[in-house]
């Protein structure tokens, strides 16, 4: 099984840099784990950016593909989603920090993390 | 105002070749209504136009409740496509693009545009104003 203790210590190696947040949520928006200022704002981050993965999950048909990653710009911040298993990882942003690295922190944590929540999934 | 807007649609015709893999650009309204579209040569995308402005905007205002001011911008890729779509006032501007299309490319081919939208949006402004009746 999964050791929740040790999926937050990995998301908080991301926690840097800018990096304000890094959460791990199940696609209805329930947290699973984090690494953030504070519990209310990683439960903001998690419902909205479940949201917005539903939203834009509506275009995935045969020929367009499966949605892979989301990248957000706001006046003050900027967010990356993206798909890890049957898991969605946001890490949320300061604006001074490039998209690019943010996207690169994001695969990072995708590459670590597949394996051990792929064998979780079916349960 | 018809040559105006035949030359924005040359215009954003050639912006289409300026990155490679870019497919089409549409602006719309929040409401999904299409203002102007410009299609790389014999390319049909599985997108819907007005499909595409109505979910950045549900999107975009979700976006905007993070508490990090208003979105300005979501790039979303998908297996075969990558969308890039921008909040220009009360205009929505989508790139469709491949996803092996420069992302960090549309990003700034969308900035560079948003003097031209912001032309767009002015004229309509007007025009609900009243000023050009």
């Amino acid at each position: 099984m999964l050791k929740p203790k040790l999926i937050s210590q990995v998301l908080q190696q991301a926690t840097t840099g800018g990096v304000k947040a890094t959460i791990l949520l199940n696609p209805e928006g329930s947290l699973l784990a984090f690494a953030a200022q504070s519990d209310r704002d990683a439960r903001v981050y998690a419902a909205i950016a479940s949201n917005i993965w539903t939203i834009y999950s509506k275009h995935c048909k045969p020929e367009v593909g499966p949605l892979s990653t989301l990248m957000l710009e706001c006046e003050e911040g900027k967010v990356a989603i993206s798909m890890v298993s049957t898991m969605i990882l946001c890490l949320v942003a300061r604006d001074d920090v490039e998209l690019g690295i943010l996207k690169a922190k994001s695969e990072a944590l995708t590459r670590h993390l597949v394996e051990p929540l792929s064998r979780v999934a079916g349960y | 105002t018809q040559d105006m807007a035949e030359e924005l649609v040359v215009h954003f015709e050639k912006l289409l070749t300026r990155v490679d893999g870019l497919l089409s650009a549409v602006v719309t309204d929040r409401d999904g209504v299409v203002l102007l579209k410009a299609n790389a040569p014999n390319v049909t995308t599985p997108f819907t136009e007005s499909t595409l402005g109505c979910t950045f905007a549900l999107a975009s205002d979700q976006a905007s409740k993070l508490g990090l001011k208003k979105n300005k911008s979501i790039v979303s890729i998908y297996g075969s496509y990558q969308l890039v779509q921008f909040n220009h006032g009360s205009l929505i501007t989508t790139f469709v693009a491949k996803s092996e299309a420069n992302t960090g490319l549309l990003l700034e081919l969308g900035t560079e545009l948003e003097s031209v939208t912001q032309v767009i949006a002015t004229a309509l402004h007007e025009r609900h104003s009243g000023t050009l009746s």
